[in-house]
C-alpha cells in the first residue's frame, strides 16, 4: 500500500505520470512507456468496487485505487 | 491423406485384456475438433446409459487434439473424459505436458479403457502396442514414486499417467497424475482409473502425424509465440495464479473458512508476494509451452521438507477456505495432495466443511478419531489428507466428497456442503462475483470456474459484478463456448487474451494443420455443439434444472466483511439469471434441449437417445 497525492479531477494518464515518478520500476511492467495510461495487462479498481478502464478518474479524499493484473484466472 | 489427426481410437478392455482400434470418422473429428469436445462425443458413444460411475462399465477416456505434436505453444494438452463418480455427470479434465505428444505419437487420437483387471494392472502401450502387466509392487506408492518406478522398468522414454493411493482406495475426488506432478484432478477421474484396478499407463511412441501446411503453421506459430511473451501473459510468467490471492482479498471475493467470509485475515501469509520471497525455486513449464506459469516453491521452516508445484486454486483451498495462515503448511498439503493423488480444491473445500460441522458441534472428537478439526489447524489438515487418501477413521467419510458427506452426517450439515452438482467450489466468491455465481450453477461438471471464465467479466468495467442483470446469462454461455473451444483445440486458457479473435486465428491454424477449411464461425458454432453435447449426457444422466443451482449459503447469508459487505445473492435472483441463461442457449425453461437445437448444431446423434428416454424439449 502507498500513498500519492492525485487532484480530484484526475485521469489514468495523471496517475500513470504520478507512479512513475515515485515508482519508475513500474514504467514498462504496468504503466505505459508514453505513460499514457496502464499496461492491457493491468487493471485499475476503485476503492474495490468500482473498475475503471480508462480516462477520468473523479476521486475523494482517501479513496484506494488497486492496481492489479487483468489476467483473472487461476 | 488425414492431417492432424490419426483418425482412430484405441480401445482397451481390461476386464477380458485386451485391445482393439475404432476408426474415428472425419465428420466427427471436424464437429467436435479433438480434447473435451471429441471427448464427450466419445464418452456419449461409449459411456452406457445410468451406470455406476466405479463400475467397469464406464469408460476412461484420454484424448489428444490436432494441435497436440504442432509445437505451437501451449498446445501439449489432453483431456480425460469419465461419467465423475463426484458429480454422476459428465467429467472431464484436462492435463498438460509430454503425456499428450507421447500419446499421439502410439498411433491414436483417443484412448478408451474399459472394463476391470482382475489385477493391479500397468498398461503398456508402445506404438500401438498394448501390454497388460502386473503392477503389484507399485500399488501403495505415491504418484511420484509410481512413474518413477514405471520408468525404471519400461525406459525413460516412457510417459506415465498414474494414480497414488487415493484413486487405489476411490476416493472420490482423486486424480490422474503424469510428468512429474501434473494433475487431471477436477470430478475424480483417479478414482474411475482405481476402480479398474489400473495403476499407471506408460506410453512410447514413434509415429508423427502429418501437418498440412507446415510454412504456414510455422509462421503463424512464431508469431504466437512472441505473443505469449507479452503483456497478455505477464501475470502467469510473474507471481503465477497465486497473485490472485491478495488481489481477490482486497475485492472481497476470497472464499474464506468455509465460504463464510470473502476475506482472510492472514492472507499475506499465503499470498504470491509472500511465497515469493520465502519459498521460491524457479518457474516451470509443460512442454511446448513458451508461459511457464508453474511456480516450484519449497518449504522454508524446519518441519518435514515438501518441494512442489503451486497455483491460486490449491493456495485458496488449502490456506483460507480452512482457516490456515502458514503458507509452509499450505505447501506441504498441496504437495500431499499431488503425490497421494488428490484435487486440491475438493480436499480443501471436504475438509472446510468438515471443520465447520466441529465448530458447530454436529462433529465431535468422537467422531474426527480425537483430531481437534478448528479452521485454521495445519497439523490437522495435514493429517486429514492423510486419512482421507487411506480412507482411515475420518478419512474415509471425507473420501466421499463434501455433498455425500454431509448427507451422511445430517443435522442440516448439507447446508454447509459448497459445492454445486457434488463438485467442490472453486476460489472465486459467488455472491461479489454474479456472473460467475451463474457460471457455477450451470455449468456441466458442477461448480467450475474454468469451463465459463465467467469471472472475466466479473473484473471488468463490463459489468458490475455485485448486482445481476439479464445479460449474464449471454455473457455465460458465450464464455462457456469460447472454453469449449480452448479445451477442445486444446489451448491453454493462459494464452487466450494473446489472442486478438480467438476463432479467427484458431481457425485459420486448425486450416493449416488439417488441410480442412475451418472458418470462425464454425468453430464458435463447435464450442455451442460440445456444451450442447454435454447438456445432453447430464440430461440422460438425470439432470432436471433443480441441479443448476448453488449451495444455501449463498442465498441465506450475506458476505460479513470486506468490500463486499452486506452483498448476497437471492435464490430469485439466479433463477432470473439462470432463466437468461437458457434462454441464450435457446433452451426449453426447464433447461432440457429443443429438438431443433440439436438438430441446428448437427447433434442428430443423440437426439434417438433421449427422444427415447422422454428427455427432449419440443
Amino acid at each position: 500500500m502507498v500513498e500519492v497525492e492525485l487532484p480530484a479531477d484526475s485521469s489514468s494518464a495523471i496517475l500513470a505520470a504520478t507512479l512513475a515518478n515515485a515508482y519508475p520500476q513500474l514504467v514498462g511492467v504496468a504503466l505505459r512507456e508514453d505513460l499514457a495510461g496502464l499496461l492491457v495487462s493491468y487493471t485499475l479498481n476503485l476503492n474495490g468496487t468500482e473498475f475503471v478502464e480508462s480516462g477520468k478518474l473523479a476521486l475523494n479524499e482517501g479513496d484506494t485505487l488497486l492496481l492489479f493484473s487483468s489476467q483473472a484466472g487461476g | 491423406m488425414l492431417y492432424g489427426y490419426n483418425g482412430r481410437a484405441l480401445l482397451v478392455d481390461l476386464t477380458r485384456h485386451r485391445s482393439r482400434w475404432q476408426k474415428l470418422d472425419e465428420d466427427a473429428l471436424r464437429r467436435f475438433i479433438g480434447g473435451t469436445g471429441l471427448g464427450a462425443y466419445l464418452l456419449y458413444e461409449h459411456c452406457p446409459t445410468g451406470i455406476e460411475p466405479l463400475s467397469p462399465e464406464n469408460p476412461l477416456i484420454f484424448v489428444t487434439s490436432p494441435l497436440v505434436g504442432s509445437r505451437l505453444t501451449t498446445s501439449s494438452k489432453f483431456s480425460v473424459l469419465t461419467k465423475s463418480p463426484l458429480t454422476g455427470f459428465i467429467g472431464d479434465s484436462l492435463s498438460s505436458s509430454f503425456m499428450a505428444t507421447e500419446l499421439k505419437k502410439t498411433g491414436c487420437d483417443a484412448l478408451i479403457i474399459t472394463g476391470k483387471s482382475a489385477y493391479p494392472c500397468l498398461l503398456s502401450i508402445d506404438d500401438g502396442e498394448v501390454d497388460f502387466l502386473d503392477a503389484s509392487e507399485l500399488m501403495g506408492l505415491s504418484t511420484l514414486d509410481t512413474e518413477r518406478a514405471v520408468k525404471g522398468q519400461l525406459g525413460h522414454r516412457r510417459r506415465v499417467a498414474c494414480i497414488g493411493p487415493a484413486g487405489e482406495n476411490l476416493v472420490r475426488f482423486a486424480s490422474i497424475t503424469n510428468d512429474g506432478g501434473r494433475q487431471a484432478a477436477r470430478t475424480g477421474p483417479g478414482a474411475v482409473m482405481g476402480s479398474k484396478n489400473l495403476k499407471a499407463i506408460a506410453v512410447k511412441g514413434t509415429q508423427s502425424v502429418p501437418v498440412y501446411d507446415h510454412d504456414a503453421l510455422n509462421e503463424i506459430g512464431a508469431d504466437l509465440t512472441r505473443r505469449s511473451l507479452g503483456p497478455a501473459t505477464e501475470k502467469y510468467r510473474t507471481l503465477g495464479t497465486m497473485a490472485n490471492v491478495s488481489v481477490f482479498n482486497s475485492l472481497g471475493t476470497l472464499p474464506t473458512r468455509n465460504f463464510q467470509q470473502s476475506t482472510f485475515d492472514g492472507a499475506e501469509g499465503v499470498s504470491a508476494e509472500q511465497f515469493h520471497e520465502s519459498n521460491f525455486v524457479k518457474n516451470a513449464h509443460c512442454a511446448n509451452c513458451t508461459i511457464g506459469c508453474e511456480k516450484i516453491l519449497v518449504t522454508s521452516d524446519n518441519g518435514k521438507k515438501a518441494t512442489g508445484r503451486m497455483e491460486y486454486e490449491s493456495a485458496f483451498a488449502l490456506g483460507p477456505l480452512v482457516g490456515v495462515a502458514d503458507g509452509n503448511t499450505v505447501i506441504r498439503a498441496s504437495t500431499l495432495c499431488d503425490e497421494l493423488g488428490m484435487d486440491t480444491i475438493s480436499v480443501g473445500a471436504t475438509v472446510a466443511w468438515a471443520m465447520e460441522c466441529f465448530e458447530r458441534g454436529v462433529m465431535t472428537k468422537e467422531n474426527t478419531g480425537g483430531i481437534d478439526l478448528r479452521f485454521g489447524s495445519g497439523e490437522e489438515l495435514i493429517e486429514c489428507i492423510h486419512f482421507i487418501a487411506e480412507r482411515k477413521g475420518i478419512g474415509d467419510l471425507l473420501a466421499e466428497g463434501s455433498l455425500r458427506a454431509s448427507r451422511i452426517v445430517g443435522h442440516g450439515s448439507d447446508a454447509w456442503a459448497m459445492q454445486v452438482k457434488g463438485l467442490e467450489m472453486p476460489g472465486y466468491e459467488p455472491r461479489s462475483l454474479k456472473t460467475m455465481a451463474l457460471g457455477l450453477a450451470v455449468s456441466t461438471r458442477g461448480a467450475c470456474h474454468n469451463r465459463s471464465s465467467a469471472y472475466e467479466v466479473d473484473f471488468s468495467a463490463r459489468v458490475n459484478r455485485l448486482e445481476v442483470d439479464d445479460e449474464r446469462g449471454r455473457i455465460t454461455a458465450e464464455g462457456e463456448d469460447f472454453s469449449a473451444v480452448l479445451d477442445s483445440l486444446i489451448w491453454c486458457k493462459f494464452l487466450r487474451k494473446a489472442f486478438d479473435d480467438l476463432y479467427a486465428e484458431s481457425a485459420e491454424i486448425y486450416s493449416h494443420i488439417t488441410g480442412w477449411d475451418m472458418t470462425a464461425d464454425e468453430l464458435r458454432l463447435a464450442g455451442e455443439r460440445i456444451n450442447n453435447l454435454k447438456k445432453a449426457f447430464n440430461i440422460r444422466e438425470g439432470w432436471a434444472r433443480k441441479d443448476d443451482i448453488l449451495p444455501p449459503r449463498v442465498f441465506d447469508e450475506a458476505l460479513p466483511t470486506g468490500v463486499a459487505a452486506g452483498v448476497g445473492l437471492s435464490k430469485e435472483d439466479l433463477d432470473m439469471m439462470v432463466d437468461g441463461y437458457y434462454r441464450a442457449r435457446g433452451w426449453n425453461e426447464d433447461g432440457t434441449i429443443p429438438e431443433g437445437k440439436m438438430r441446428e448444431l448437427g447433434l442428430e446423434d443423440v437426439i434417438d437417445i433421449l427422444a427415447e428416454a422422454g428427455l427432449i424439449g419440443d
